[in-house]
């Protein structure tokens, strides 16, 4: 079907203009006098093809706002859904926890909700729409914007939502340069084109929405970058006080210097609180390494240079190259390091030593005094099993024992061994003197005194983060935080008139606040004496 | 007398303010139509009055938010009762700032009341400062939690404005299916505000009465090895209990009306201890809301709605529609950096993570794709007026149970104290 | 967008249909732990030393199957089931195959002693700093990986095996 698109003032318009490129006129029969529909300037929104092929009938889909409202309206029930339960837990817990509708729940596997295929797929979607409805309106809003017609025709003046006629004494041309002078103090651009006048500012703000659409596409662009392989790792590691660890996945290792508890002071807290343990703050004093040489060769220390210092405290993770440590949490069962123990000679009283013997990786062999010591075995958490053999329940120093074969004055030169438990409980748990039964009235090996012994009292859970992705995540929320100021707190005002005769046409269009739109309308007007009420100016219909 | 006693009765001072600043407003809009009055002089005296009534208020309220920050040495928008004050005086700014630009009294007549609302909300929780645990204390405890209120202050003018829209145009003298349709939920709306208002005077007049009754709970848990395990948990209620925490037995119970001896008790689906107690509260909420509802329609003889709506004859509603749509407009970017941006950025920091599906983070981003909406929807659509107006009250249902909901119900990483 | 209109959409829909199309292929796909070594992906590499300060490193056995057992003194059903792979050791000894038990970080003396005990003549290698055994996402001990003469994973066991379940997957593993 032939449609003739051509406006009277001679302009070629495409198909489905609403409002004539070039002089404004209404190219559609809509009820006389009601405002214009001024969206996108009255431009066609995208040039809908008689014979639509596939391309353009999904082209069109995503295009539609209608369908990217409903797209978003999805999405947020879908995400409201999910936090009906407590996501990604195990079959059994939701059946156990919340009965059938816990099971239907997590077989419906809205348990996995957000990185489910269709959630994701509806982010894809919200992307797609950003990307298409943006680019169908804002290249013909910028094509309107670019090439505007100062004098635009009377029906398109007089059909603004803010509109003001009436008589204009002395000379028309004259009287249209003083207002535009006028226009300007307001910072309002002003082009004149004899009795005609356009005076328009804050245009910029036209292309908050879709700056603020391309910040959320880079969002989503960097939330899927995260899947890239080495984007991104999470580690939980625990270091005791003291510690080397290796940071996994990297070259570097921390060290836990120390770690340290505060806690709330009485006086702080309000009776319903009282005599609780609340800590106020933890940290670890944490030195961050980079291996410079042997770095994984197993059997060999690697060679590690200081890289940072660094307090790591909630809230104030540890930051290097990409590569954050956060504090996450503690653990304060204290742990034995290392003992400093002497042996005593039961009959001489005579002490000999102390000798240094650490829980970890201790040496074999020590001579203390006239005694040779041989360890020949270590327990870390040491118990006795079913059949009543020594074993460990795990490899942490809990319950630590070391089993020595001793040599010495009054003991038999093969040597005779000797059962040493560090701590007093495990030694008095285990009877200790009953297990060294034939030497226990000749040696003692003991700790004499706190300072000998020596704890590592807090593990410090620390959370390893690499996350390349994250700068273009806040670039992605920057672009978008600006769009959107500028599209909310500034507004598109237009103001055109034209003096035919003696009789003045104005109308004035803004994009938001008509109240400011009229203000600076009844001001413009003040300035050329004439007086109007600005509610008066208001020709009806919508706001926007 | 400490800072925070200080504060304290600067609150009380603000309460009362934003009470007569109500009055006042009503009387400057209502009082248009009372005879022998220039109506223009009227709304303008009042008006006047009315503002600066409300804005003594808002200084009253900034004098407790200021020393019992200044008291307690932390900011006061860490536990439930600072944050909803908090949100009643971010609701009474976002009103000064939309006052500023449009000069129309008339949207102090719903802004002061929903200040009103809040600030006796607030006191229902406990008051006591509460040491922060070490995730909060961080700067962005100050700057994410009061963006994120002053942009949920403007969604809530928003309403508000949206609210009267409503009133003030749904005809009360149709009775078409159309406009009992809108009738019926406004009047909903209107019961919903009637059923909180109901709430808190039910727990201060319990709390008045000194009411209370203590429980104790039994959870039987089955642990790895298959061992079972019970532990006990005591829970404290302030309203005589209807119903009772699972699986549970009272230690004292004071007697009201023969209730503490019903005691149904609460499914034993609803996890917690403190289950119990937020069945009871909603329970009695709504009993108590009810009846008040039930004795002003038994007043007035008439819906609500229709009582309002002739107080509303002055009222352009082309004004209303564009304050409602302007107030969100202008909350938006600043929920959008608040609730969103600033919290992730926090997030990030006390984490180690910008975004995990926590609840309340779910529902924050629900918000906004819901504004977002709204926005389009008014902007790309066309939808103006009524169907906007609609827009802004669901809106506001949602801010509200991202605020509340989430704690009472669902909780999370979000979980304020006393709720 | 004039006469590039339809070029631009093509580019536009291609972009979306990759860009959307990876998206949902990885919300698909995407094992629940990217990281963790499941049955049919690759054996992460590792070196260590074995007791008598030999490097084994785990890509030099391509080619032959091999069973990677993890271990600890304190782990009862490891300590069970160490004869069992012995026997089994001694058994295919000949065919293209090997056992490499890594135990998990503890302290020379324990391990020797144990070894002694035991009489293992397999290599023991020494983990340290629980490297490997994170890196192999290890939950519960033992933990036993059978890898295929390519370097994949065929079966992943946890607890204590009998020398039956040994046996069976050794003969899988060798018919592969």
């Amino acid at each position: 079907m032939f449609q003739n698109t051509k406006c009277e003032c001679g302009h070629q318009n495409p198909p489905d203009t609403l409002l004539c490129e070039s002089c404004g006129k209404p190219q559609t029969e809509v009820a006389e006098d009601a405002p214009l529909e001024m969206r996108y300037d009255g431009m066609a929104r995208r040039s809908q093809k008689r014979n639509p092929n596939p391309l353009d009938l999904v082209w069109n889909f995503f295009s539609s706002v209608k369908i990217a409202i409903i797209i978003i309206i999805i999405t947020l029930v879908g995400a409201a859904i999910g936090t009906i339960y407590p996501q990604g837990n195990t079959a059994e817990y939701y059946e156990q926890t919340y009965g059938w509708g816990g099971k239907l729940y997590h077989q419906l596997g809205l348990s996995s909700m957000y990185d489910s295929w269709w959630f994701v797929g509806l982010l894809v979607m919200i992307g797609t729409s950003l990307v298409i409805c943006s680019l169908d309106r804002v290249l013909p809003l910028y094509r309107a914007l670019s090439k505007q017609q100062i004098r635009k025709h009377l029906m398109f003046i007089t059909r603004q939502k803010t509109v003001y006629t009436g008589p204009v004494e002395g000379n028309a041309e004259q009287w249209v340069q003083e207002l535009a002078g006028h226009m300007k103090r307001r910072r309002y651009r002003v082009h004149t084109d004899g009795t005609a006048l356009l005076a328009e500012k804050n245009r910029f703000s036209r292309w908050g929405p879709y700056i603020n659409h391309i910040g959320l596409i880079v969002l989503l662009l960097a939330l899927l970058a995260r899947t890239i392989p080495d984007w991104k790792m999470e580690e939980t590691i625990a270091v005791r006080d003291g510690e080397t660890v290796q940071v996994p996945g990297t070259n570097y290792y921390v060290k836990n210097e120390k770690f340290t508890v505060e806690y709330y002071e009485e006086k702080e807290l309000p009776d319903r609180l009282k005599n609780q343990e609340r800590p106020k703050m933890y940290k670890t004093e944490a030195i961050l390494y980079q291996c410079v040489q042997s770095c994984g060769e197993p059997g060999i220390d690697p060679v590690l240079e200081p890289v940072k210092n660094y307090d790591i405290i909630v809230n104030h993770p540890l930051s290097h190259k990409g590569v954050k440590l956060y504090q996450i949490g503690y653990d304060d069962q204290p742990l034995l390091k290392a003992v400093k123990p002497v042996i005593e000679d039961k009959q001489s009283g005579k002490v000999y030593g102390p000798f240094d013997l650490p829980m970890k990786d201790p040496q074999t062999e020590f001579t203390v005094g006239p005694y040779s010591l041989s360890l020949k075995a270590q327990y870390m958490e040491f118990s006795l099993n079913d059949e009543g053999n020594p074993v460990t329940l795990s490899r942490d120093p809990k319950a630590p024992a070391f089993i020595f074969m001793v040599k010495g004055p009054g003991i038999d030169a093969a040597g005779e061994p000797y059962m040493y438990f560090p701590l007093q409980k495990d030694k008095e748990r285990f009877r200790q003197d009953v297990i060294n039964r034939d030497l226990a009235p000749k040696v003692e090996i003991r700790v004499d005194g706190m300072e000998n012994v020596s704890f590592t009292s807090y593990t410090s859970y620390l959370l390893v983060r690499v996350d390349r992705a994250l700068t273009y995540v806040w670039a992605g929320l920057g672009i978008c935080m600006l769009g959107l100021l500028m599209g909310a707190y500034w507004h598109h005002r237009r103001i055109w008139l034209r003096v035919d005769n003696g009789v003045l046409s104005l109308g004035a269009h803004t994009n938001k606040n008509h109240f400011g739109m009229r203000a600076d309308v009844a001001w413009a007007l003040a300035q050329m004496k004439i007086e109007v009420d600005k509610d008066k100016l208001d020709n009806g219909g919508y706001n926007s | 007398m400490s800072w925070v006693d200080f504060s304290g009765h600067a609150y009380l001072v603000a309460f009362i303010l934003y009470c007569v600043a109500f009055m006042f407003y009503v009387i400057a809009i209502a009082g248009q139509k009372w005879s022998n009055r220039d109506s223009k002089h009227h709304i303008a005296r009042w008006g006047r009055t009315s503002f600066i009534v409300s804005s003594a208020g808002l200084a009253a309220h900034l004098t407790f938010f200021f020393t019992r920050w200044y008291g307690s040495g932390q900011i006061p928008t860490s536990n439930m009762y600072e944050f909803m004050s908090f949100l009643a005086m971010a609701v009474m700014i976002a009103f000064t700032i939309i006052y500023a630009i449009y000069r129309k009294p008339l949207l102090g007549m719903f802004a002061t009341p929903l200040a009103v609302i809040i600030v006796a909300y607030a006191s229902v929780f406990p008051k006591d400062v509460q040491p922060l645990i070490p995730s909060l204390d961080s700067y962005w405890l100050k700057i994410h939690v009061t963006t994120a209120a002053l942009g949920e202050a403007f969604f809530a003018v928003g309403f508000a404005a949206g609210l009267m829209y409503l009133l003030r145009v749904v005809d009360y003298t149709r009775k078409d299916d159309q406009a009992r349709k809108q009738q019926r939920w406004i009047e909903y709306t209107l019961y919903t505000i009637v059923v909180v208002v109901g709430f808190i005077s039910i727990v201060f007049a319990f709390r008045g009465a000194g009411y209370e009754a203590h429980f104790t709970q039994e959870n039987i848990s089955i642990d790895t090895q298959g061992q079972t395990i019970t532990n006990t948990e005591q829970v404290e209620y302030n309203l005589p209990p209807i119903f009772k925490p699972y699986n549970s037995h009272a230690d004292s119970a004071d007697s009201f009306l023969g209730l503490e001896k019903l005691q149904i008790e609460t499914p034993s689906w609803m996890k917690g201890v403190n289950a119990g107690r937020k069945l009871n509260t909603v329970i009695w909420s709504i009993v108590a809301g009810s009846l008040l509802y039930a004795v002003l329609r038994l007043i007035f003889r008439k819906p609500l709605g229709a009582v309002i709506r002739p107080h509303m004859d002055g009222v352009n509603p082309s004004d209303l529609d564009e304050i409602s749509y302007r107030a969100i407009a202008i909350g938006f970017p600043v929920f959008t950096l608040g609730a969103l941006i600033f919290a992730m950025i926090w997030a990030n920091e006390a984490w180690g993570r910008f975004w995990g599906w926590d609840p309340k983070e779910v529902w924050a981003l629900i918000t906004w794709l819901f504004y977002s909406v709204y926005l389009h929807f008014r902007l790309s659509r066309g939808w103006q007026g009524l169907r906007s107006a609609w827009l802004s009250v669901i809106g506001f249902v949602i801010v509200w149970f991202t605020l509340i909901g989430v704690n009472l119900i669902i909780a999370g990483l979000h979980s304020y104290a006393g709720v | 967008m004039g006469k590039y209109r339809k070029p631009i959409q093509i580019v536009i829909m291609l972009g979306v249909l990759l860009l959307g199309g990876y998206a949902i292929g990885e919300a698909l796909f995407a094992s629940s732990d990217s990281d963790r070594p499941e049955v049919g992906s690759a054996a992460p590499n590792f070196t260590l030393l074995d007791l008598t300060g030999k490097q084994h490193q785990l890509s030099d056995y391509k080619g032959k199957a091999v069973v990677l057992n993890f271990w600890g003194s304190f782990c009862p059903p490891c300590v069970k089931e160490m004869p069992e792979f012995e026997r089994q050791y001694l058994k295919w000894k000949d065919k293209p195959f090997e056992i490499l038990a890594v135990n998990l970080s503890e302290g020379d003396l324990t391990v020797n002693n144990f070894v002694k005990d035991f009489d293992l003549s397999y290599p023991i290698l020494r983990d340290a700093n629980k490297m490997i055994e994170r890196r192999y996402g290890l939950e519960q001990y033992p933990s036993t990986f059978f890898i295929k003469p390519d370097g994949t994973i065929m079966d992943i066991f946890v607890g204590g095996m009998t020398e039956q379940d040994i046996d069976e997957r050794i003969e899988k593993l060798l018919q592969t």
